[in-house]
C-alpha cells in the first residue's frame, strides 16, 4: 500500500524541467479569490462606502447600548426620556450632559440616542418588511407574466400614481396611532413599489436564460426556480436598493414625524426631536442641529453603502 | 407615435377610476370625517337628519361615490367643509402659487444639475468632480425639513438678508417693480430648499450616464474620424447622454402634484402642499378627495410626457 | 511607391494595480503606399492595440505608447500635436472598426455621420457633402442612398452597417486605411463581400490597407504581406503566399496546421497549439512562444532577433524550422513529452488509487498526502 504512494515521476530529458510544463498554463498558477472576497475587495477600496459602514456600525452600537449607558448613570425614564433627577432646562454641553439638555429638562444625548433607536428600527425593519413584499411581488409578476404581471402592476400603478406624501399624511390620519409598528407598516406599505418594479425586470430578464431551462429540465417547481435559481442571481440589484431605501424610509418617517403624522409623544424619533426644537432654534441650536445632523450623517451613510455595494457587485467590471 | 400617445391615454383612463375608487375609500376612512365636521352630537336629531341629508350623507356609500365621481369629471367637486366655497376656487387660489415655487424650482435645479454632472463626468477624479459628488451626496441626504429650517435661521433671521416666511410682505408697495423684487425675496428661499434634492439627484444621474457615453465605441469612431473634442462631447455625447436623464426628469416634474407640502409649511408658502395639510387637519373631505385625485392625474400625465419623449429622443424607438 | 508608414520600436503598455501589461512590446514593420498588410495572431497579441497606437487612440489612463517612433511621410505620428494628430485622422487614416452596431452612433443620422468628415476635413458646404455621401453610398453598394441617408444605424442590418463604416473611413479618400476585424462581427456569408469590398474601394482610392485579423483565411485571399503577432511582438513577416508556402517559425506553423481543412481527407483530431499565451504582466525572458513551443531549447532564452529566411522573409526564431533535422528533434520532443505526461497521468491515478485504500488504514495518510504534493500540481497544469 505505501509503495504506490512512493512512485517518483520518470525524470525528463535534460533540457525540460517540471516549471516549463508549469508555465503551460500561467492564469491558472495565479491564486484564485472566492466571488464573495471579490466583492469584499472592491468595496473595501472604495473609502468612503468603508466610512459610511463604520459610520453606521458606531451608530448603531451608540443606539444599540443606549439603555447600558443611561441606566447605570441616572435614573432615567426612557420612556418619555426624563432625567427623574430634575435637571434644569437649556443647560448648555457639559460631562453630565454630553449635549445639554432640552427645553423640559431631558438630557438631549439620551434622547438622541433612544431617538436613534425608534430612527434606526423604523428605517430598517420598513426596509425588511418593504424588500419582502417587493421582492415576492416582483417576481411573480416578473415570473409569471400574463394576467399576474398585469393585475400585480395595475396595483403598483395605482399606489405610484398618487403622490406618496400626500398619500402617508392621510393614512397616518386614518390608521396611525403614532407606534412604531404603525409607523413601519406605513412606509413599508410605499417602500415595496421600486423593488418590485426591479425585481419584476430582473425576473423577466432572467427567466429566458438557458441555466433555468437547464434547471427547468431537470424538473425543478417554479417556486424551487425563482428561489433557489433566479433569485440569487438578482440579488445585487436588491442588495443594493435595500441600502438605499433604508435611507429613504429614514428620511420619509423623519418628515412624516416632523409634522406629527409618524410617531408621537411619548415616544420620540429624531424627527419628533427637531420639530420639538425648532422654535428654539436661534437661542440654542443645538438641540435641532443634533437630531438634524444625526438624520443627515445616517443617510448618508446608507447611501455611501448602497453606491459602494453597487460598484463591488457591478458584472461588468473585470475581475481587477 | 400619435398611435402610441392615445393608446396610453386610453389605459390611463381605467387607472385613474381605480385611482378615484381608492382615494374615495381612503378619504371616508379616516376617524372623524363629515359627521364630526358638521353633525355636531349637540344638535337635534331632526336638524342633523337635515344636515345629513343636504349634504347627501344619508345616501349608500356606493351612491355618494358614484355621485362624486359624476361631479369630479365635469370638474365640479363640491363644496369645501371648511369655508363653503366650492373646492375648485379654493384649490385654484393655492395652485399658483405651487406652480411658481415648485415650477421655479425644478428649472432652477435643472439649469445647474446637467452642467454640473456634465463638468463631473468630463473632468473625472479631479478635484471638481469629487467636490461635485460630495456636494450631491450631500443633497439627496439631506431631509428636506432640516435643510429648510437651516436657511430660514441662517438667511432670513439670523443675518436678514431674505423674508423669512410668505410669499409677500404686508406693506404698500411704491411700484409693480418693488411687489415684483419683494416677491422675488420671498421666493429665493423656498425655492432653493426645493431643488436642492433634485438637482443632486439631476447631476448624479448626468454624471452617470456622461460616464456610460464615454465609455462607449461610437465615441471612439468620432475620435478616429478627427472630430475635436468639444464637438464629440456636445454632438456625439450628450445627444446619448441626456437621453436617460432628461426621461428621469420628466418624471420628477410629476412631483409637483404632490405639492411642496414640507417646504410651502415651514416658509409659510400658501400652495397646494400647505393647503393639504390644513384640510387633512381640518377634516375638509372634499378637497382632500379633490386634491387627491387631480395629483394623480398631474403624475399620469407626466409619466405619459416622459414616455413620449423618451420616444422623441431615442430614434431607436421612434422608428420601431 | 514608397514607404507610407514606418513602425518603429512601438511599445504600448497599460498601467493596472498588478503592474504594466505590455500590451505591444517593440514592434516595428512598414506598410508601403497602396500596400496591402495583414496583421494575424490570437486575441491579446497586441494587434488591435498597434492599430490603436497609430491612430493615438489609446485611452490614457491606463495605456501609454512609451517608446517607438511612427513615421507617417515626414512626421512622427508620437511626436506631433493632438491637433496636428486630428487633421490626420478621418483625412489621411481611415479606421474601420470591428463591431458596426457599437460603432455608430445610434442618434445620428449615417448621413451626419458620413457628411461629418467631409465638412470637416475637405471644406465641403452641407449640399456638397451631401452629394458626396449619396455617392459613397452608392460605391459601398448600399441601395436607395437618397433615401437611406436620412436614416439611423438601427435601420440597417449588420453587413450594411459595416458598408456605411467603409463609407466614413474612405470618405476622405485617406492614404491609409485601417480595419481593424472589420468581418468578425458579422455572418460568414457577408464577410467576403465586406471585404472584397474593402479590397476592390481601396484600390481604386489608391489607399494602402493595415488589414488586422485573427482568421488566417481573411488574410489569404486579400493581402499581399502579412505581418504574424505574439504576446506583443511580431514574431514573423512575409508576403502572404511565402508565409502560406513556407512558414518558418513554430508559432505560424502550428496556426496553420490548426487550421481544419477540407482538401486533406479526414483527419483525426485538430491539433491546436497546446497552451496558453503568456501573462503580459510579466512576460517571460527570452523567446514569448518558448513555454508553448516544440522546438524550444535553452538557447531560446535569449530573445531571438528578426532574422532573414528568404526573399523579403523574416523570423524571430534561432532555428531553421523548416529543415528536416530539426523536424526531427521536435517530433522526438513531442513523443517524449507525451510519454512523460501519460506517465504523470498514471502515477496520479496510482496516488488515488492507493489513498482511496488508505482511507482504511490511517497509518499510511500522511505519506500519501506529502508525496501528492509534486506530482499533483503538475498534473493539474498539465491536463489543460
Amino acid at each position: 500500500m505505501s509503495t504506490s504512494s512512493q512512485v517518483m515521476p520518470p525524470s525528463l530529458p535534460e533540457e525540460e524541467n517540471i516549471d516549463e510544463l508549469l508555465t503551460l498554463t500561467p492564469q491558472l498558477a495565479r491564486k484564485r479569490r472566492s466571488q464573495f472576497r471579490i466583492i469584499v475587495d472592491r468595496f473595501t477600496r472604495n473609502r468612503l462606502a468603508v466610512a459610511g459602514f463604520f459610520v453606521l456600525a458606531l451608530m448603531g452600537l451608540a443606539a444599540l447600548l443606549a439603555p447600558l449607558l443611561y441606566h447605570a448613570t441616572a435614573t432615567y425614564d426612557p420612556s418619555t426620556y426624563i432625567n427623574l433627577r430634575e435637571s434644569p432646562a437649556f443647560q448648555v454641553p457639559s460631562w453630565q450632559h454630553l449635549l445639554g439638555t432640552d427645553d423640559v429638562g431631558r438630557d438631549e444625548m439620551a434622547r438622541i440616542l433612544y431617538g436613534g433607536r425608534v430612527s434606526l428600527l423604523i428605517g430598517l425593519s420598513s426596509m425588511f418588511m418593504a424588500i419582502f413584499v417587493g421582492v415576492t411581488i416582483g417576481a411573480l409578476a416578473g415570473y409569471f407574466g400574463g394576467i399576474v404581471d398585469n393585475l400585480l402592476m395595475r396595483v403598483t400603478d395605482i399606489i405610484l400614481a398618487i403622490p406618496l406624501y400626500l398619500l402617508l399624511f392621510v393614512l397616518s390620519a386614518s390608521f396611525s396611532n403614532g407606534s412604531i409598528f404603525s409607523v413601519v407598516l406605513l412606509i413599508a406599505l410605499f417602500g415595496w413599489t421600486y423593488t418590485a418594479r426591479l425585481v419584476r425586470s430582473e425576473f423577466l430578464a432572467l427567466k429566458e436564460r438557458e441555466f433555468v431551462m437547464a434547471a427547468r429540465t431537470l424538473g425543478a417547481s417554479n417556486l424551487r426556480l425563482m428561489v433557489r435559481h433566479i433569485l440569487p442571481n438578482a440579488a445585487g440589484p436588491i442588495i443594493v436598493s435595500a441600502t438605499l431605501l433604508v435611507g429613504a424610509n429614514i428620511i420619509t418617517e423623519s418628515i412624516l414625524s416632523f409634522f406629527g403624522f409618524g410617531i408621537q409623544v411619548p415616544l420620540a424619533s429624531w424627527g419628533t426631536m427637531v420639530s420639538d426644537a425648532k422654535d428654539y432654534f436661534l437661542t440654542h441650536p443645538i438641540l435641532a442641529l443634533s437630531p438634524g445632523i444625526c438624520i443627515l450623517l445616517v443617510v448618508l451613510s446608507f447611501n455611501l453603502m448602497g453606491d459602494g455595494l453597487r460598484d463591488a457587485l457591478d458584472p461588468y467590471l473585470t475581475e481587477r | 407615435m400619435g398611435r402610441y400617445i392615445i393608446r396610453r391615454l386610453l389605459q390611463a383612463i381605467p387607472l385613474l377610476f381605480l385611482v378615484s375608487i381608492v382615494v374615495f375609500s381612503l378619504i371616508h376612512l379616516i376617524p372623524g370625517g363629515a359627521e364630526a365636521v358638521f353633525l355636531n352630537p349637540r344638535l337635534s336629531g331632526a336638524a342633523r337628519a337635515a344636515i345629513a341629508h343636504n349634504l347627501g350623507l344619508d345616501q349608500p356609500i356606493v351612491v355618494q361615490y358614484l355621485l362624486w365621481i359624476k361631479g369630479a369629471i365635469t370638474g365640479n367637486f363640491g363644496n369645501s367643509f371648511v369655508d363653503g366655497q366650492t373646492v375648485i376656487s379654493d384649490v385654484s387660489a393655492r395652485v399658483g402659487p405651487t406652480v411658481e415655487l415648485f415650477g421655479s424650482a425644478l428649472i432652477f435645479a435643472l439649469i445647474l444639475a446637467i452642467p454640473l454632472g456634465i463638468t463631473s463626468a468630463v473632468r473625472q477624479y479631479s478635484i471638481v468632480d469629487y467636490t461635485i459628488t460630495f456636494f450631491s451626496y450631500f443633497g439627496i441626504s439631506m431631509p428636506i425639513f432640516f435643510f429648510a429650517l437651516i436657511m430660514q435661521e441662517l438667511f432670513a433671521v439670523k443675518l436678514g438678508w431674505l423674508p423669512d416666511y410668505g410669499r409677500s410682505s404686508d406693506a404698500t408697495y411704491a411700484s409693480s417693480f418693488d411687489y415684483v423684487l419683494d416677491y422675488l425675496l420671498h421666493l429665493i428661499l423656498p425655492m432653493i430648499v426645493l431643488s436642492l434634492a433634485f438637482m443632486a439627484s439631476w447631476s448624479r444621474y448626468t454624471r452617470a450616464s456622461m460616464l456610460d457615453v464615454k465609455r462607449q465605441d461610437y465615441m471612439r469612431t468620432a475620435q478616429s474620424k478627427g472630430v475635436g473634442p468639444i464637438p464629440i462631447l456636445a454632438r456625439h455625447g450628450l445627444r446619448n447622454a441626456l437621453i436617460p436623464v432628461l426621461t428621469v426628469v420628466a418624471l420628477d416634474f410629476g412631483a409637483i402634484a404632490g405639492g411642496a407640502a414640507v417646504t410651502e409649511t415651514i416658509f409659510a408658502w400658501p400652495g397646494l402642499g400647505s393647503f393639504f395639510i390644513e384640510s387633512l387637519t381640518g377634516r375638509d373631505y372634499p378637497v382632500l378627495m379633490a386634491m387627491l385625485l387631480m395629483s394623480a392625474v398631474v403624475v399620469i400625465f407626466f409619466n405619459l410626457v416622459a414616455d413620449v419623449l423618451y420616444g422623441v429622443l431615442d430614434p431607436r424607438i421612434r422608428y420601431n | 511607391m514608397g514607404k507610407l508608414l514606418e513602425i518603429t520600436n512601438l511599445k504600448t503598455y497599460f498601467r493596472t494595480r498588478e503592474g504594466w501589461v505590455h500590451a505591444v512590446d517593440g514592434v516595428s514593420f512598414s506598410i508601403d503606399q497602396g500596400e496591402k498588410l495583414g496583421i494575424v495572431g490570437e486575441s491579446g497579441c497586441g494587434k488591435s492595440v498597434t492599430a490603436l497606437s497609430i491612430m493615438r487612440l489609446i485611452p490614457h489612463p491606463p495605456g501609454e505608447t512609451l517608446d517607438g517612433s511612427i513615421l507617417f511621410g515626414e512626421q512622427d505620428l508620437l511626436e506631433i500635436s493632438e491637433s496636428a494628430m486630428r487633421k490626420i485622422r478621418g483625412k489621411q487614416i481611415g479606421m474601420i472598426f470591428q463591431d458596426p452596431l457599437t460603432s455608430l452612433n445610434p442618434v445620428l443620422t449615417i448621413g451626419y455621420q458620413i457628411t461629418e468628415v467631409l465638412k470637416l476635413h475637405m471644406g465641403l458646404d452641407t449640399q456638397q457633402a451631401k452629394r458626396r455621401a449619396i455617392e459613397l453610398l452608392r460605391e459601398v453598394g448600399i441601395p436607395e442612398a437618397e433615401r437611406r441617408i436620412n436614416s439611423y444605424p438601427h435601420q440597417f442590418s449588420g453587413g450594411m452597417r459595416q458598408r456605411v463604416m467603409i463609407a466614413i473611413a474612405l470618405a476622405c479618400r485617406p492614404q491609409l486605411i485601417i480595419a481593424d476585424e472589420p468581418t468578425t462581427a458579422l455572418d460568414v456569408t457577408v464577410q467576403a463581400q465586406i471585404l472584397e469590398l474593402i479590397n476592390s474601394i481601396s484600390s481604386e482610392y489608391n489607399s494602402a490597407v493595415m488589414l488586422i485579423t485573427h482568421d488566417l483565411g481573411v488574410v489569404a485571399g486579400m493581402t499581399d504581406r502579412v505581418v504574424v503577432m505574439y504576446a506583443g511582438h511580431v514574431i514573423e513577416m512575409a508576403p502572404t503566399d511565402e508565409l502560406f508556402a513556407n512558414p518558418r517559425h513554430p508559432y505560424t506553423l502550428g496556426l496553420l496546421a490548426s487550421i481544419p481543412r477540407l482538401d486533406i481527407g479526414r483527419q483525426e483530431e485538430l491539433t491546436p497549439i497546446e497552451g496558453a499565451p503568456p501573462d503580459l504582466l510579466h512576460p517571460p525572458q527570452g523567446c514569448p512562444f518558448m513555454p508553448r513551443c516544440i522546438f524550444a531549447t535553452n538557447q531560446c532564452k535569449a530573445p531571438p532577433p528578426l532574422r532573414a529566411v528568404g526573399n523579403n522573409h523574416v523570423a524571430a526564431c534561432w532555428y531553421d524550422v523548416n529543415q528536416p533535422a530539426e523536424q526531427q528533434r521536435a517530433a522526438t520532443r513531442r513523443e517524449a513529452r507525451a510519454h512523460h505526461l501519460a506517465m504523470l497521468d498514471a502515477t496520479a491515478q496510482a496516488i488515488l488509487a492507493s489513498s482511496q485504500d488508505s482511507r482504511a488504514a490511517p497509518d499510511s495518510d500522511e505519506s500519501a498526502a506529502s508525496s501528492s504534493d509534486g506530482p499533483a500540481t503538475v498534473t493539474k497544469a498539465g491536463e489543460d
